[in-house]
């Protein structure tokens, strides 16, 4: 940080925001690139391919709703890893708070009747971010009593969760018949797909909102950024957070209890990627089973690097990865290129912009680390 | 750290995943169709056959890459044009049909139970495609819907024959003198439960006093898990374990590798599919869903898809075997495969009913 050159404010911001775009842009356009190479020297043609890929998922209003449905829970885990990063707590458990989440929903959603639509849908949305929180507040207490490493205590905890629900779905929970899955929600306990929220003649009028199976978590989704991006601007909560990321021993100076941060952040991390799980529930499967989520948690680390941490760059940043997996049956169905060209593609990009991001991250946390030693 | 030094270890990282993705890439190439070599000599039929894998996807060496031989069988032999999209995730299911669907592809097979509700979905959408279930159940069976389940008991009794007849034997060193055989299930699920009670029927039919132990993994993953519950069998001296709980039953080979016992195999041959496990590998039970996905073709070419039934492969339909003995071929006695052969008539005869539950 050894910038000299005066700089107007308003130019100082313009130049962040072009430098906050355009890494993630790069790195997009630049595994692209690589994509087609690696395409066109397995034989395939990387522009058909492409334009394959793009009418899948972006081609009409029926593809950009199968796009997305694929974003809506990448969003939510998004926001939480985002969330996390920006208090320097790497919440690599996403995905086990997810399937906390999801269970709370799959099981109260099912045990709890008589409640109307309007009450319930919110009750259960507020569930799943309670079982998500209270799933890391065990890692949270942890890591700010006894400093024990989040990115070990958030995993074993993912496993413990995926397990439970692995027994919950052959025991308890199991619904009849020969699957091992838990009973479908009632009506009064799912979100709806969009389309079916408009009359007939609204969709022939307005074409657009034909979104196939997007439902409404893609509404909760967009509200849940919205909310993440003014706590942490607006409110002393994300204040906190932001400070204690940046700079603990000056927050913890400048009167900010560390420890009690560390905790909220990881609760409410947790909380986000629960709700991920909820939305996965009440609008996809209806249900939980032991292969719901499909790492939702774990490309929610791929968005939040992409998204540079800010809450509202999760939403392009998630529909980006959603749109690659929405397109990904027309590219192999019309360009004759396999599915996991795109596991490629995705791993480019989270390695272009990762290639920077891992290496600050961790240099900043030596540094800090480094400091912590010597005070 | 300097900023060159970062730099070159970017550039080299970047080569590194260069390298080991366009192999990686290109040997992926072969598992892919091959639709382009036009089927010439063939009769040809207007019929584009195509499938749905489930997230295993191809490449699995099971139920995947099974459906896809039933295919590749009716493309050749059919002149059938095919098309394979496979799931990355379960939110792939529906648009993957969808997009068969909508592309003209006609009959349009799902593979596996997870697919069930999906199946059961989108079939009423599109009236005029049929869809063939692997190992999939309804109830009701929508009209454009076939399920195509296995008599998986029938086959297990046959395991369990081989099983009960070779714990008494001592054809191998692995053999022991207990009268005791092992079953490692995946979930315990009434699917799973049907390889368990036909495996323990099988036995004791031939050797009333055989303690068959059966346990349970608790998911089809757990490598490691197989290889524990494997160890628990031997040293409760199970000789001959036959394990129907996907890869769990990878770990289940390694335990008897490791401790010396026999294995019975599950749904491919895996003495093909699994390396080095021939001198543990007695036979296996074989799920041949590459038949009924290429029956249920043939049927359609024939103009005779059997839209809303649940159609159930056994012994007599060809849907379930067991494989050969491979490198026990010569060790295992002429009594015991006469008994499997006696049994074998027996089930198809319906002198003999095979029960589903334990």
């Amino acid at each position: 940080m050894s910038e000299t050159r005066e700089t107007l404010p308003a130019q100082k911001a313009w130049m962040s925001v072009a430098q906050k775009v355009g890494i993630p842009l790069a790195s997009v356009v630049l595994a692209i690139i690589v994509g087609s190479v690696i395409m066109w020297t397995s034989g395939y043609d990387p522009v058909a391919a492409f334009a394959a890929l793009f009418k899948g998922s972006f081609g009409g209003p029926k593809q950009i709703g199968d796009t997305l449905l694929r974003s809506t829970p990448l969003i939510l885990t998004g926001l939480a890893l985002a969330y996390g990063f920006r208090a320097n707590l790497f919440n690599i458990g996403a995905e086990g708070q997810l399937f906390m989440g999801g269970l709370a929903v799959a099981w109260l959603g099912v045990a709890v009747t008589g409640l109307p639509w309007i009450i319930m849908v919110p009750m259960l949305l507020l569930a799943s971010m309670l079982a998500g929180a209270a799933w890391a507040f065990v890692p949270a207490i942890l890591k700010a009593r006894v400093g024990a490493h989040e990115v070990i205590t958030t995993m074993m905890f993912s496993y413990i969760a995926r397990y439970i629900v692995s027994w919950l779905v052959v025991g308890p929970l199991k619904a009849p018949g020969q699957i091992p899955q838990t009973v479908a929600l009632p009506t009064g306990a799912q979100l709806p797909r969009i389309q079916t929220l408009f009359g007939e003649s609204t969709l022939d009028a307005l074409p657009f909102l034909n979104l196939g199976r997007t439902h409404l978590g893609i509404v909760v989704a967009l509200v849940a950024a919205l909310f993440v991006w003014f706590i942490l601007k607006y409110t002393t909560l994300g204040y906190e957070n932001r400070a204690v990321g940046f700079n603990p021993w000056a927050s913890e100076t400048g009167g900010i209890s560390v420890q009690w941060t560390t905790v909220k952040a990881l609760c409410i991390s947790g909380a986000f990627a629960g709700l991920a799980g909820a939305v996965e529930v009440m609008g996809v499967h209806y249900r939980i089973f032991d292969q719901f989520s499909s790492g939702f948690g774990f490309t929610g680390i791929a968005v939040a690097l992409l998204a540079k941490n800010h809450p509202l760059g999760v939403i392009p940043a998630a529909i980006l990865f959603g749109g690659l997996t929405a397109g990904a049956g027309t590219m192999q169905l019309e360009a004759g290129v396999p599915q996991k060209i795109i596991l490629i593609i995705q791993a480019l990009v989270i390695f272009f912009v990762a290639a920077e991001e891992i290496f600050k991250w961790f240099i900043k946390r030596r540094q800090k680390e480094a400091l912590s030693h010597a005070g | 750290m300097n900023r060159k030094w970062r730099s070159t270890i970017a550039v080299l990282l970047a080569l590194t995943l260069l390298v080991a993705f366009v192999p990686g890439c290109a040997s992926d190439d072969t598992e892919e169709p091959t639709t382009e070599e036009p089927v010439t000599e063939e009769p040809k039929t207007d019929i584009k056959a195509a499938m749905v894998t489930d997230v295993g996807g191809l490449g699995d060496k099971s139920f995947n890459d099974l459906s896809y031989e039933g295919l590749q069988r009716a493309e050749q032999e059919l002149g059938v044009e095919i098309e394979v999209l496979e799931s990355r995730e379960i939110t792939d299911y529906e648009s993957n049909i969808d997009q068969l669907a909508t592309a003209g592809y006609n009959p349009i097979f799902a593979v596996g139970f997870l697919m069930t509700d999906t199946v059961a979905k989108v079939a009423p959408m599109y009236p005029d495609t049929n869809f063939g279930g692997v190992d999939e159940f309804f109830d009701p069976v929508p009209s454009n819907v076939v399920g195509l389940n296995f008599k998986e008991q029938e086959g297990s009794y046959l395991a369990g024959v081989v099983a009960g007849l070779a714990t008494l034997d001592s054809f191998d060193s692995k053999l022991n003198s207990d009268n005791t055989i092992g079953f490692v299930g995946g979930m315990d699920i009434p699917l799973i439960q049907k390889f368990e009670a036909g495996f323990i029927a099988g036995a004791k039919s031939v050797n009333p006093d055989v303690k068959v132990i059966s346990l349970y993994a608790g998911n089809f993953t757990d490598i490691a898990k197989g290889k524990e519950l494997g160890y628990s069998l031997i040293e409760q001296k199970a000789d001959v374990i036959y394990a129907a709980a996907g890869a769990v039953g990878l770990g289940t080979i390694e335990a008897c590798k490791d401790k010396g016992a026999l294995f019975i195999g599950v749904d491919a041959d895996q003495y093909l599919t699994v390396p080095d496990s021939g001198d543990v590998m007695l036979t296996s039970m074989m799920k041949r869903v590459d038949n009924a996905v290429y029956e249920t073709i043939k049927a359609m070419v024939d103009g005779s898809f059997p839209g809303g039934q649940i159609q159930v492969f056994g012994l007599a339909e060809g849907g379930v075997d067991l494989a050969p003995y491979h490198d026990f071929e010569t060790k295992v006695p002429q009594a015991i495969k006469d008994a499997v052969e006696s049994a074998r008539t027996d089930i198809i005869s319906g002198a003999v009913t095979v029960p589903e539950a334990p």
